[in-house]
């Protein structure tokens, strides 16, 4: 680099910190921080709102509930408006993370299901309220897979060997193997979750791969034939490839919930409270779910949601099938447990 | 010149604020407890540290240098000759050829490992190919298994393997090959004699970034692997993400950082001594 | 001096760069698709590029990378180099340490790196964002660069240098005119690598980013739960073109009027 070559560097470098700068500062507008999984809202709604309210929204992404927790605890904030899953949220509400609600500021909340108002991660709804939600069942493809599939010992098949997808999560799998053996999902006795780890390690050399995020291409894509998937995601590997049917089991899945929450240093509590209230309005919920092709959970919704929707057997779960799921609890330090038995699964040890 | 010494300030100011205080924190952290929701509490103890010595996590561990050590070979076998063979290009074809092959690694790893998938899954390129070409009657299941993880991460790491290569050969004094040349020596002879030992420091930073990087890396495991199987970082993260065991995560990380440190250095004298003994013989 | 390499090494390279582009081609490819799903091929369509444009999270999140890749890679590639130089002068023990000191950031896994970072930043109570991102970029950076420019630097002896003060140059002036020449493809190469490792860094950005600072890769790691979209195919497609047309420009320009030298350019 020569003398020229550094004062341009310089230059830049002045340059691009101003622009940083600038942009952290630019608009006086009120901001609301979200901080979400990618593409969770309709872009439009989010337009909507901002022109409403006059405020400026601001959405940044996170990748799972982990990374997000992790984050939130170690002081990383900024945001008024998270979305963790309902384990996270039990588990915020117990490390102190999470603001209660004003109730007063988000009156639409009357029109959230009763099936989803009071859930055991949050007793009275304190802390959170739902967004979406969904069931893990079985999804399989019917080109391949001839016999009835009914229940979960049927991912133990030997016809299905090389072609069984699990979800990448240990709650979630090893929660599973429990329901399959008649326990609860959250067990924390010793006994009863050895038993499940050795059932699954038997499934073991069935299994194609351990994957969350990519099981719809690898079903879409048939390199899988039967596999654990959430309902939404079902729906989703059905519209690209109607091969694929899904149950849930006769054992009963697992049910699980994206929520809003306001993290506990927001800095527009209130706005933020605003928004959930009118993210539940039923003209802009039904365009939002529509739009994002998740289940509503707004009952006064229904009649603006589309035929299609209204009859997506995938994203609408029966009440027979709701009857059927439970919640994730929390398993305290037996978690420590569940993850060695992860750990020894994933590695073949 | 002599100043220039103390050009190494800002340096040590800007590691000792931005990487040695949080490290402290987290060797501090590995000799703490937990309480059963993952908060680190002060309750000095050596737990975290015994656990490692679990065979489940030495065998992980073991694993990992494993993969690392086979990847650096791998990437040092297929990146020299591409590196000489740039250094030795025209000064124009040497700067095509090193955008050339850092560019594609400016696109995002996650796109680039999925294009793998593309490639290698059973419906994919490589498989229709072969069956077309009638070598194989069945597809071959060529994803989730320990070969193409071994591949991803060959592929993640080539340019940290290349670049150092090259700037090592490029400065060499080619003088020496055209004497050896002139005494009647052979390629092969010249090469291994003089060319080699000329860039063993760029083969050292290369082997080093590589290994180093690998044992770091846990997404192509998840990916092409199928997360089948485990890499010590894959523990690290979820030791700190979904099992919230801040000290254990600590200690590994603290653990890992060590035994690299050892290893490096260990390298490091290997590649010296034999670099001294060969220049000794020459003179 | 040129010398003549065998043709084996020419097919080598040949093959080599085959297997490096057999991806990035899908991808470009698969930009073109009009199905949203990286599955099967269903049709031509520039869709994905127009969309690309309205996309105003992708657009926000390209700013926000190229900026964080730019400004890191300039800072650690001056410091890393400086440290690189610095290190000659420095007696055999303290050499010991800071060698160490250096591999550290390196070494370290990103989820160590970003967590502690982010319980630092705290402690000192700056406000996370693009400054808090760029700040961690420098600090594992200047290590890579560093790395780079020691290995040039181990290869080159001092008597040039010695020799250029010996005639009367200023220690500026036999770094400008002696040293730096002699180890600008280290810097080149170190930078190069510190711009990519920026560009692609995840965990590290993730922790210590703020509101309004989300990169690139944060924005695609959060699509994987959905399923990327083929605008990210299609930016990576034009980014590949913008580089290599930028560089070609330079090449180009430069060389016009050099005569015979011709010189070799590189970003930065």
């Amino acid at each position: 680099m020569n003398n020229k070559n550094m004062k341009w560097a310089g230059l830049v470098l002045a340059g691009l910190m101003l622009i940083g700068l600038l942009s952290g500062c630019g608009s006086s507008k009120e901001t609301l921080n979200i901080y979400s999984w990618a593409d969770n809202f309709d872009e439009e709604v989010l337009k909507q709102f901002e022109q409403e309210f006059d405020v400026k929204v601001n959405y940044d992404v996170f990748a799972n509930n982990e990374d997000l927790l992790a984050k939130i605890k170690a002081g990383g904030g900024g945001y008024d408006l998270i979305q963790p899953s309902d384990y996270m949220v039990a588990t915020m509400i117990k490390q102190d993370l999470l603001a209660p609600l004003d109730m007063n500021h988000i009156p639409n909340f009357a029109n959230v299901s009763e099936a989803y108002k009071d859930p055991s991660y949050d007793p009275g709804n304190k802390y959170s309220i739902v967004y979406t939600s969904g069931v893990t069942g079985i999804a399989y493809n019917t080109k391949y897979v001839k016999d009835e599939i009914d229940s979960w010992e049927d991912l133990w098949n030997p016809e299905y060997k090389g072609k069984v997808i699990l979800l990448d999560d240990n709650r979630e799998v090893i929660g599973m193997a429990l329901k399959k053996a008649g326990h609860s999902n959250s067990s924390t006795d010793e006994g009863e979750i050895t038993a499940a780890v050795d059932d699954l390690k038997s499934l073991l050399p069935s299994v194609l791969a351990f994957d969350t995020d990519n099981i719809k291409q690898k079903m879409i894509q048939e390199e899988g034939w039967i596999a654990t998937v959430w309902s939404g995601d079902a729906s989703y590997i059905a519209q690209d490839n109607p091969d694929v049917a899904y149950v849930v089991p006769k054992e009963g899945g697992t049910i699980w919930s994206d929520n809003y929450a306001i993290p506990k240093d927001s800095k527009h509590k209130e706005l933020a409270e605003k928004f959930i209230n009118f993210m539940l309005d039923p003209e802009v919920s039904a365009k939002n779910y529509e739009s994002i092709g998740y289940s509503d959970p707004n009952t006064k919704a229904t009649e603006f949601h589309s035929e299609e929707y209204r009859n997506d057997k995938m994203i609408n779960l029966s009440e027979d099938e709701l009857s059927r799921t439970e919640w994730l609890g929390d398993v305290g330090d037996k978690l420590q447990l569940y993850d060695r038995f992860w750990t020894e699964l994933k590695s073949g040890r | 010149m002599k100043k220039s010494g103390l050009s190494m300030l800002p340096v040590l100011l800007w590691l000792c604020l931005f990487l040695v205080v949080p490290m402290l924190i987290v060797v501090g952290i590995s000799f703490m407890g937990r309480d059963d929701l993952g908060n680190v509490v002060l309750d000095f103890n050596l737990d975290a540290y015994a656990l490692f010595f679990d065979p489940l996590y030495l065998g992980i561990y073991w694993d990992t240098i494993v993969l690392s050590v086979l990847t650096t070979a791998l990437c040092l076998l297929l990146s020299y000759p591409l590196a000489y063979y740039i250094a030795n290009a025209g000064p124009r074809m040497q700067t095509w050829g090193l955008v050339l092959i850092t560019v594609p690694f400016w696109i995002n790893f996650l796109i680039r490992t999925y294009a793998w998938v593309l490639l290698l899954r059973t419906q994919g390129v490589v498989n229709e190919l072969l069956l077309g070409m009638g070598l194989i009657s069945e597809p071959l299941q060529m994803l989730y298994t320990k070969g193409a993880v071994l591949l991803g991460m060959v592929y993640t790491f080539i340019p940290f393997m290349v670049l150092p290569i090259y700037v090592a050969l490029e400065q060499m004094d080619k003088k020496l090959l055209e004497a050896a040349n002139d005494l009647g020596a052979t390629r092969w002879r010249s090469f291994w004699h003089i060319t080699l030992p000329q860039t063993k420091s760029g083969i050292m930073t290369g082997s080093v970034l590589v290994y180093v990087s690998t044992t770091g890396m846990f997404v192509v495991t998840d990916i092409l692997g199928g997360a089948k199987s485990a890499m010590i970082s894959n523990i690290i993260q979820s030791q700190y993400l979904g099992a919230r065991n801040w000290p254990f995560g600590s200690a590994l990380s603290v653990i890992f950082v060590i035994t690299s440190l050892i290893l490096i250095a260990l390298f490091n004298r290997a590649m010296t001594s034999r670099y001294q003994k060969v220049r000794e013989v020459r003179s | 001096m040129k010398t003549k390499s065998h043709p084996l090494l020419g097919i080598h390279s040949l093959v080599m760069m085959i297997f490096i582009y057999v991806p990035i081609l899908f991808i470009v490819a698969y930009s073109f698709n009009s199905s949203r799903l990286a599955a099967d091929w269903s049709g031509f369509t520039f869709d994905w590029y127009i969309s690309l444009f309205d996309n105003r999270h992708v657009m926000e999140a390209l700013a926000n990378s190229l900026t964080v890749a730019i400004v890191s890679t300039v800072i650690s590639t001056v410091l890393g180099t400086l440290a690189a130089l610095a290190m000659r002068k420095l007696g055999r023990r303290f050499k010991a340490g800071m060698g160490g000191l250096l591999y550290l950031p390196i070494i370290i896994p990103d989820i160590i790196m970003g967590l502690s970072l982010l319980v630092l930043f705290n402690q000192l109570n700056m406000p996370l964002g693009k400054i808090t991102i760029i700040i961690a970029h420098i600090t594992f950076s200047l290590s890579y660069v560093y790395v780079v420019v020691t290995t040039r630097l181990s290869g080159m002896g001092g008597q040039l240098e010695e020799a250029a003060q010996d005639l009367g140059a200023s220690s500026w002036q036999t770094f400008r005119h002696v040293t730096l020449p002699q180890i600008a493809p280290g810097i080149i190469s170190g930078a190069l690598i510190a711009f990519t490792l920026s560009l692609d860094d995840f965990m590290v950005s993730f922790f210590v980013s703020g509101p309004n600072s989300t990169t690139l890769p944060i924005y695609i790691y959060g699509q994987v739960k959905r399923g990327i979209s083929p605008e990210i195919n299609a930016l990576c497609t034009i980014l590949i073109l913008v580089t290599v047309t930028l560089i070609f420009l330079a090449q180009f320009v430069l060389n016009r009027g050099k005569g015979q030298k011709k010189q070799s350019v590189l970003p930065f």
